[in-house]
């Protein structure tokens, strides 16, 4: 609670300070803000927050990891976009006052309780990252980007809101356990919970950018800037998919059964219409917007999984998250005009850093261990063994061919010819390298804390 | 501990040295694990295992991060250590001995086939495992051919399909065992469940099936070899196979040995198909490295064919020849290396009369090809010769068919070597051998003749291994040993 307000004040200060047109000055109250509500989040159940009386939030473990997991990834988002934002120092404050405005977003469907908070959150969620996809005014594709964003965004909203208030109308009541309780009680048989279940769960695809609903990715990968995509593509991915898993293994738990078929479906498809596609893109932008539609896919497996469902999705993100910050980082230091894939071509022999973080990258993506990406599909696709073997099997093929594409890409940049160059990058870009390196390599270790 | 992690931190400070401190580098980091290594050997009791990492808790994902070894184990790690020293002795003179790159990848390597030889836990070994792929994928794409992405990318996918059907098999394991700690898998119950033994089995036997290569999955192996640098062919052939044969003998049918009566039959058939359909090709061969793959292939599959029988003898004979094929292996791919470096052809019609310009590369080349078709009181011999006995007291037919590799391993390498050192002399000039390739041979020989002479010392520290490990399937032993 005390995090989400730092936060939320945070932002609102950095769009004051904003006014002095510094952005160096722009990024310290930002960052320091996102420290400091990492370090409240962190040390949450050992003092008494004035805000305790509260019930609309609530932190278990569990959500605390997300929610710390969030706060990092948006830091290192932050970081990452300060080369480029510091440029338009007219406008620096505004895209991290939106980048905090949309974590508020993120930790509210972290942490709700009741569907009130669920829905405020996606909101707050959503609406700033409608405006950080269009911001670049001049440039057409981020324009067709923010409009499609937006008007498929606010559709898939109503469906949700539909969906809420059909569950509404079936349980009577708002508040999660409540809800479960209905449901437990009985009322998993009735039409209008199913269907307005079901509403929730098409709305809740197009969020985590799922197929059949992904059509969205593609452009809006493309129109952003970098930051923007790497907040996307992590933070936004993470909050949606807690939300998803979070509500259908407790609340919805009784309907798993229900709702089983219709995911292993989405996983399979979005598994291997990913990564096809990901293999016919010439565009690295697009080629990153199909591979985390295949990731979802993988993430979606913990929606299937009551026991141990979050923790696996929470290792699998570190791993995918970090891979993801650290390509878009390179990408940023490599695109020129175009993000064609041809401009990887031997950058990794020629900066042995941006190498080693491209191979580590690459590799815990395709599932290799012992980085990161490989426990965390282990931990999802072992708890699917016993019920979905099939399905399992199929994920395990489809990762064969994202080892193909992230393989494919790793060679193209440890090619020993072409035009390698040595690429600049700001000191700030290496320490986001170096951070979402240590999260690859080692993240899964925190596995053994716990 | 040092013995795993002295090639990883060494292997990091190679990238970082300066150039021209490479060359000898590499050679003095090995040879400085192979002396680790000896001080481990020194006071080993075979009769014991030795954990070097033992937590007392289970982690999370049945996890128990066990380290050690056997004295089967321990012969593998003195294999790699010794092996990886003369790889990097024999490109000495070379130009790859020059890059940081390659140096600091072939001790990771070595730090990831010492960390799977060592590995008591079975997702750490599956780690290990996958591991190893990383540096030489990086050592063939730097070092090898221009425009063998085709090639490379066959392998890699391939063994990553097998490592995946592998990672199955372990998945599966879950439900058959409280954690991933070696022992209790090794005691898996399987009791009246012999066909999901079988199944389980059959992932893992996947992944080494592509490895080793048994005789359908071998399509990878011949343009890899063909591709890949010298020290390439040498670190995969010499070492990476037999990662796959050390797991089939620690791992695969201990740990699924009820599913064995299942699976045994098909591998032997295999194996004894991979014997012929490998020596056959390998007569009809004219480049030197695609001949010394197939008969790489030809030979595997004896090995295998031999542990899949798990009698005492066949695995102590199986080790003998495993260490065996890796000195013979490391022989030919040295001396079709000179020869390439040399000439810029592999391709036998080319070549000729070498024997008469480069008399001591012919002689050693000579030594090595009898060697390779294990003539008496060479470890070949001994390895070949038990293998084909176990084999034909299993089955009359199989124990015929292993016992054509014998002619046939004659029969092409007699003409590999006539074609390129004898006959009309096709060559002007060839620089007869440098000193360290010189070396390389003579430790090659003394190692082989003196296993020949004197196998006992390998048997003597497989034994108990095989006997401790078929009293822990049966569940005699308490884990504290």
């Amino acid at each position: 609670m005390d995090a989400l307000i730092i936060i939320f004040i945070t932002g609102l200060l950095g769009l004051f300070v904003g006014m002095l047109k510094k952005s160096y000055v722009t990024l310290a109250v930002i960052s320091t803000g996102l420290i400091g509500g990492f370090i409240s989040m962190f040390f949450l159940n050992d003092y008494k927050s004035i805000f305790s009386a509260y019930n609309g939030l609530s932190f278990s473990p569990t959500q605390q990891m997300f929610a710390l997991l969030a706060i990092g990834l948006t830091l290192l988002a932050v970081w990452l976009g300060y080369a480029y934002y510091k440029e338009d120092e007219e406008h620096t404050a505004d895209y991290y006052g939106l980048i905090l405005f949309s974590l508020t977003g993120a930790i509210c469907l972290i942490g709700f309780s009741n569907m009130f908070m669920f829905f405020l959150g996606l909101e707050i969620l959503s609406i700033p990252i409608y405006v950080l996809v269009g911001i670049q005014k001049g440039n057409s594709l981020a324009s067709e980007a923010s409009v499609k964003y937006f008007f498929t965004g606010s559709f898939a909203t109503a469906i949700m809101l539909f969906g809420i208030a059909l569950v509404y109308g079936a349980t009577g009541s708002f508040e999660m356990k409540e809800i479960q309780m209905a449901i437990d009680m009985g009322m998993s048989q009735s039409p209008m919970l199913n269907i307005g279940v079901l509403m929730m769960m098409a709305a809740f695809l197009f969020k985590v950018g799922a197929v059949p609903f992904h059509f969205w990715g593609p452009d809006v990968y493309q129109g952003s800037s970098n930051a923007v995509m790497a907040y996307m593509a992590s933070v936004v991915k993470l909050a949606a998919l807690y939300a998803f898993v979070h509500l259908f293994n407790h609340t919805f738990q009784s309907l798993t059964p229900f709702v089983s078929g219709l995911v292993l479906f989405a996983i399979v498809i979005s598994l291997f219409l990913g990564y096809l596609s990901a293999l016919k893109q010439t565009s690295f932008r697009r080629m990153m917007a199909y591979s985390s539609i295949a990731n979802t896919g993988f993430a979606l497996f913990a929606v299937l999984n009551q026991q141990f469902g979050e923790v696996s999705l929470w290792v699998f993100l570190i791993g995918y998250a970090c891979s993801t910050i650290a390509l878009i980082t390179i990408n940023m230091v490599v695109e020129k005009e175009t993000d064609e894939l041809t401009n990887w071509k031997g950058i990794g022999y020629a900066n042995p850093f941006i190498g080693i973080t491209l191979v580590v990258s690459l590799l815990s993506m395709s599932g290799i261990p012992p980085f990161t990406g490989f426990f965390g599909k282990y931990l999802l696709l072992s708890s699917a063994f016993a019920n979905h073997l099939t399905f399992v099997i199929l994920a395990i093929i489809a990762s064969l061919i994202g080892a193909y594409l992230y393989l494919r890409l790793m060679v193209l940049s440890l090619s020993r010819e072409g035009e390698g160059k040595k690429l600049s990058m700001t000191k700030l870009q290496s320490f986001v390298l170096v951070l979402s390196l240590f999260g690859t390599l080692g993240g899964w270790l925190a596995l053994l804390i716990k | 501990m040092e013995l795993i992690f002295l090639p990883l931190i060494l292997g990091i400070i190679a990238f970082f040295i300066p150039t021209k401190w490479v060359r000898p580098f590499g050679l003095v980091a090995s040879i400085g694990v192979l002396a680790v290594s000896i001080v481990h050997l020194i006071g080993f009791d075979p009769t014991n295992y030795v954990l070097i990492l033992n937590p007392a808790e289970t982690f999370p994902l049945g996890l128990t991060f066990k380290m050690g070894y056997d004295g089967l184990g321990l012969t593998m790690v003195l294999l790699t250590n010794a092996i990886i020293s003369i790889i990097f002795l024999a490109n000495l003179n070379r130009e790859i001995a020059q890059s940081p790159k390659f140096t600091g990848l072939t001790l990771l390597m070595q730090f990831a086939l010492l960390g799977l030889f060592t590995s008591l836990d079975g997702i750490l070994f599956y780690t290990f495992w996958e591991l190893t792929l990383i540096p030489i994928f990086l050592i063939l794409y730097w070092f090898g051919k221009q425009d063998n992405n085709r090639a490379l990318f066959k392998f890699f996918l391939y063994t990553l399909l097998g490592s995946l059907m592998m990672l199955l098999s372990f998945i599966a394991l879950a439900y058959f065992s409280p954690n991933y700690s070696y022992f209790n898998l090794v005691q898996a119950d399987f009791h009246g469940k012999a066909f999901e033994a079988a199944l389980i089995m059959s992932g893992i036997l996947f992944a080494f099936a592509v490895k080793i290569p048994l005789f359908p999955f071998h399509t990878w192996q011949a343009p890899t070899y063909t591709n890949a640098p010298m020290a390439g062919t040498m670190l995969l052939s010499a070492l990476m196979l037999k990662m796959a044969l050390f797991g089939m003998i620690k791992w695969m049918i201990p740990i699924g040995f009820e599913g064995l009566v299942y699976l045994k039959w098909p591998v032997i058939t295999l194996g004894g198909i991979g014997i012929v359909y490998g020596a056959v090709i390998a007569m009809k061969q004219k480049d030197l490295k695609t001949l010394f793959a197939y008969a790489s292939i030809s030979h595997l599959g004896l090995i295998a064919a031999g542990i899949m029988l798990f009698s005492l003898s066949a695995i102590e004979a199986s080790m003998i020849q495993i260490i065996n094929h890796s000195i013979v292996a490391i022989a030919l791919f040295l001396a079709a290396g000179i020869i390439e470096e040399r000439l810029q052809t592999r391709n036998i019609e080319d070549l000729g009369g070498l024997a008469k310009i480069a008399p001591h590369f012919g002689f050693w080349f000579a030594v090595m090809t009898f060697i390779s078709v294990s003539v008496p009181f060479t470890a070949g011999f001994i390895g070949e010769f038990v293998l084909i006995k176990e084999l034909f007291s299993a089955h009359w037919v199989i124990g015929i068919t292993a016992a054509t590799t014998l002619v046939f391993g004659a029969v092409y390498m007699l003409r590999a070597y006539q074609g390129s050192m004898f006959g009309p002399t096709k060559v002007t000039s060839f620089q007869d051998l440098r000193w360290n390739e010189y070396l390389v041979f003579a430790i090659l020989t003394v190692a082989a003749v003196g296993i020949g002479l004197y196998p006992q010392i390998i048997m003597d520290f497989i034994k108990p291994s095989i006997t401790f490990t078929q009293e822990l399937m049966s569940g005699d032993l308490t884990l504290t040993k």
